[in-house]
């Protein structure tokens, strides 16, 4: 359905002598919310738009409307279009995309089936089952499916279904004057997320925070789960491998293609085509056909990211990053499937003697997205002592740079899928735990 | 069919009360970069939410098709009968006297009057006032909206508002000396046109924050005194306090503030409000279960004085709902937000707080923070601040956050200033609200401070 009313709006924008491209999406998003050891409410709903962007005397205008009145947002796209300035962009014409699995049928079927209910029940029910006092406090089990249609007046028509998963519970243990609390939160394109296991673990994580120690003195060698890495990360490293920032000064790369910006083992490439990473699809939102990018290899700064028009005011070409979080967004330069490695540490081998290990942090939104400078709360956090996990830590903040703690980090080999939405923007990260030194700790 | 005879056709099949909220939205979002447009998207959108309570369960379902609203309506009460079967816990909704009216909140330029051209030349105008030679890009970002909204209940309650906004942010980049820094700064309010006006003013504010961020070095660590600035004192009393305030948090066990109510939170001096009727970002005449909005005095002299609730939490709590139900739109259902929260003024000047601080940090402005409500744990950073040392401020620092627990923290207050400023904010919790906050500059004794 989806893709007749893109290329209703393609007819339309011929009709008015104009190039351009059109993205349909249609979804449904369904969620289980829990609260208090229990499902609390269960929210359900569907949409449908497209994004409309037209190229008149070679300047670009963007509209959103609904099915129906796909001429009405071609005119207004028109309208805007004006405002804008010349820009030499053309039109992919895609024939061929990749091949990737993204789609799980039996996703459809859970929530057609209403078992979701189940779910979110066995993550609750694994959470009470570790202590009496630890109560599932907060969380959600949320099913998603959406139906992507992409097309533009170079003759690409595309179409792909994607399905996906996210659940998280909140582990608490109510204390007198503060309460305790850890999250454990897992995502995937398919329906393989382990429920029980996930609620045990983080019911089993408060368990071990019943201890509290001092905040060790500054530095320290810190070891981060994924989860936790990969807060900091997004907020830090990924905005400086963007096309645009990169040009206009706001990353550090900037001229820095080539030369050795981590650790010689460090890895990291965009690659959507990886079967059910949690951005894994087979074109952009733009009509690219998705191929992996590598960004740093082996240390080494090897590309950036780009979308069509970043592509043309850089002059590098688009690298199939174009994506938009709603029809109501323009298309913007995203990673799309980043996947961080370099390491083969077992996690546990990974702790110092003595040291701090952080499984979840907060107010890393925070950071300076342009010199990669962060300053958080351990929000989980645990001193190591002897090797092994001591007494937690209570408010400890850690601080550093992204980019020097690059050079000198360590990678385990416990992958993690990672998932964050924040407006339209979102990340998509796959990475394991880090360890690393010198960070400087404080307060408590 | 009817919004009501829907809503009445649910009870009708058992459940004990049923809510729609039908809203239609106009936005405009403009983006200028470096006095070049880079973004213009103009759209219009309507759908609706249905709520549906039965026994204990609760079942919700939007769409963007509003002609299949009566089946989203059927798929509501199936959704809540499936979750009350698995129910223990007792729930219901708190009473409200049931209204029917027209509420339109005021713009003296509408933003359909005001031409594309003429928001574009506004942006270019902030443009060219921001030009520096050490100013290496602006950024300029401009959303108008206007919400219509139609709320109907099975209790007969009806409400229709229009609520319009506006917001603007300017983002600049400098470098000089190998160092690139940014600054923000936003500007807005629930009205028209006539809000952009702000804007002006805040050029020289990011200008000269960014001035010294160029030239600041790392901050300190360690636990230290901090001065806030109005700003920042708005940040912290919406993420250390605010947020553990929200009905729905105190009722999941999810607050440090629970069972608290009457209690000393904080020193006589401290006094907290969120208040959707003062103008600001976050004000509205109505909030999304149509409850008429009013002042909430969380803090009254040190004393917890009040949460902010929803009807669910105000029925679980045995107290009234006072207007705090807030949806970011139509896709979703609306849980406990904030407004405008408020620190009430003293009666101190800032180089008394000053005098006060033998070695510590007055910081300014901020770009956001977090908390963990049940931990009673936040965090939020400066976009600047400075040294200060045996009462003078010395020198610039940057990348500093800080962090304390909630409950300690409010009683370290030891300075309030006597005058007050607000800003504009997103708070998000799930869902984005348009919020202000602010309050003087005040005194906190000792917090931790996160440099590097
Ligand atoms: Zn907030």
């Amino acid at each position: 359905m989806i893709l007749e009313s893109v290329k209703e709006a393609l007819e339309k924008m011929k009709k008015h002598g104009l190039q351009g491209d059109v993205y349909g999406m249609e979804s449904r998003n369904l969620a289980y919310a829990i609260n208090k050891g229990e499902v609390s409410d269960i929210s359900d709903f569907e949409e449908v738009g497209l994004g409309i962007r037209v190229r008149k005397d070679g300047k670009l205008g963007f509209a959103y409307c609904v099915p129906g009145k796909e001429e009405r947002g071609v005119l207004k796209a028109k309208e805007l279009s004006g405002f804008s300035q010349k820009l030499d962009l053309t039109f992919p014409s895609t024939e061929k995309v990749s091949k990737v699995k993204n789609f799980d049928e039996r996703i459809l079927t859970v929530m057609d089936g209403g078992e979701g209910m189940d779910l979110a029940r066995d993550m609750i029910e694994a959470v009470r089952d570790v202590k009496d006092d630890i109560v599932a406090t907060n969380g959600a089990l949320i099913l998603y499916t959406d139906s992507i249609a992409v097309g533009n007046t170079s003759g690409t028509l595309l179409e792909g279904s994607s399905t996906s998963l996210l659940a998280g519970v909140t582990a608490t243990i109510h204390g007198e004057r503060t309460s305790l609390t850890a999250s454990e939160s897992d995502c995937s394109r398919r329906l393989d997320i382990d429920f029980r296991n996930l609620g045990r673990s983080s019911g089993e994580k408060v368990d071990s925070m019943r201890e509290s120690s001092d905040t060790p003195t500054s530095p320290q060698t810190v070891v981060m789960s994924p989860d936790a890495f990969s807060g900091i990360f997004r907020f830090t490293l990924v905005p400086s491998i963007s096309g645009e920032n990169v040009r206009k000064n706001k990353s550090v790369y900037n001229g820095k293609l080539g030369e050795s910006v981590a650790d010689g083992k460090v890895n990291l490439v965009d690659d959507p085509t990886k079967d059910w990473g949690m951005g894994s699809r087979a074109f952009d939102d733009e009509g690219l056909s998705c191929t992996p990018l590598p960004v740093i290899s082996d240390g080494v700064l090897k590309n950036f990211l780009y979308d069509l028009k970043e592509g043309v005011k850089s002059r590098t070409g688009s690298t199939g990053n174009g994506f938009r979080g709603s029809f109501k967004s323009p298309p913007m330069i995203s990673d799309m499937n980043l996947i961080l490695k370099g390491g083969d540490s077992e996690t546990d081998a990974m702790f110092p003697e003595r040291g701090v290990y952080i499984d979840e942090v907060m107010g890393a939104h925070t950071a300076n997205p342009v010199s990669g400078d962060f300053s958080v709360v351990a929000n989980s956090a645990w001193k190591i002592e002897k090797g092994q996990r001591a007494g937690r830590l209570d408010g400890m903040m850690i601080s550093g740079n992204i980019h020097e703690c690059m050079l000198r980090m360590e990678l385990g080999d416990d992958h993690r899928r990672t998932f964050f939405r924040m407006g339209p923007r979102q990340i998509k990260l796959e990475l394991p735990s880090v360890r690393i030194s010198g960070m400087s700790v404080s307060g408590g | 069919m009817t919004l009501k005879k829907m809503v009445d056709g649910i009870v009708e099949q058992g459940a004990r009360f049923c809510d729609v909220r039908k809203e239609r939205w106009d936005v405009n979002h403009l983006v200028l970069k470096d006095g070049n447009v880079e973004q213009m998207v103009s759209g219009e959108e309507e759908g609706a939410m249905v709520r549906v309570l039965y026994g204990n369960g609760w079942g919700c379902v939007g769409t963007s098709a509003l002609e299949r609203l009566e089946d989203a309506a059927r798929r509501a009460l199936a959704m809540a009968k499936q979750n009350h079967t698995f129910k223990e816990e007792k729930t219901g909704v708190a009473t409200i006297n049931p209204v029917t009216c027209k509420e339109y909140m005021p713009a003296k330029i509408r933003f359909e009057d005001v031409s594309f051209q003429e928001k574009v030349s506004f942006m270019k105008e902030i443009h060219n006032f921001l030009e520096r030679d050490w100013v290496k890009s602006a950024d300029i970002i401009y959303r108008d909206s206007v919400v219509k909204k139609e709320i109907v209940n099975s209790e007969g309650t009806h409400v229709m508002m229009e609520i319009p906004r506006l917001v603007t942010y300017m983002v600049v980049t400098g470098k000089e000396n190998g160092s690139i820094q940014q600054a923000s700064e936003g500007g807005g309010g629930t009205g028209g046109y006539e809000l952009r006006e702000g804007a002006y003013e805040k050029v020289d504010t990011v200008l000269d924050r960014l001035r010294d961020l160029l030239g600041a070095d790392t901050a300190p660590s360690g636990r230290l005194p901090l001065i806030m600035d109005h700003h920042l004192t708005g940040v912290f009393v919406h993420e250390a306090f605010g947020h553990a305030a929200e009905g729905d948090l105190v009722t999941s066990g999810n607050s440090c503030l629970a069972r608290k109510l009457g209690e000393m939170v904080a020193g006589e001096n401290v006094t907290i409000t969120d208040d959707p009727t003062f103008p600001g970002y976050g004000s509205f005449p109505y909030d999304d279960e149509g409850t008429k909005a009013r002042p909430r005095i969380l803090v009254d002299g040190g004393k917890l004085n009040d949460y902010i609730l929803d009807r669910e939490s105000a029925w679980k709590l045995g107290l009234e709902p006072n207007g705090g139900a807030r949806a970011e739109d139509f896709r979703v259902k609306p849980i406990v937000r904030m407004s405008n929260t408020l620190m009430k003024a003293g009666d101190m000047k800032l180089e008394e707080l000053l005098e006060d601080v033998h070695r510590g940090i007055y910081a300014r402005s901020s770009s956001g923070g977090q908390v963990s409500p049940a931990q009673g744990t936040f965090q939020f950073n400066a976009q600047v601040a400075y040294l200060v040392e045996k009462g003078e401020i010395t020198k610039p620092l940057r990348d500093v956050s800080f962090s304390g627990f909630t409950l300690d923290t409010l009683r370290k207050i030891t300075g309030i200033t006597d005058e007050m400023k607000t800003g504009v904010g997103h708070c998000g919790k799930g869902q984005s609200a348009p919020v202000s906050d602010g309050g003087p500059q005040v005194l906190i004794s000792e917090v931790t401070v996160g440099g590097r």
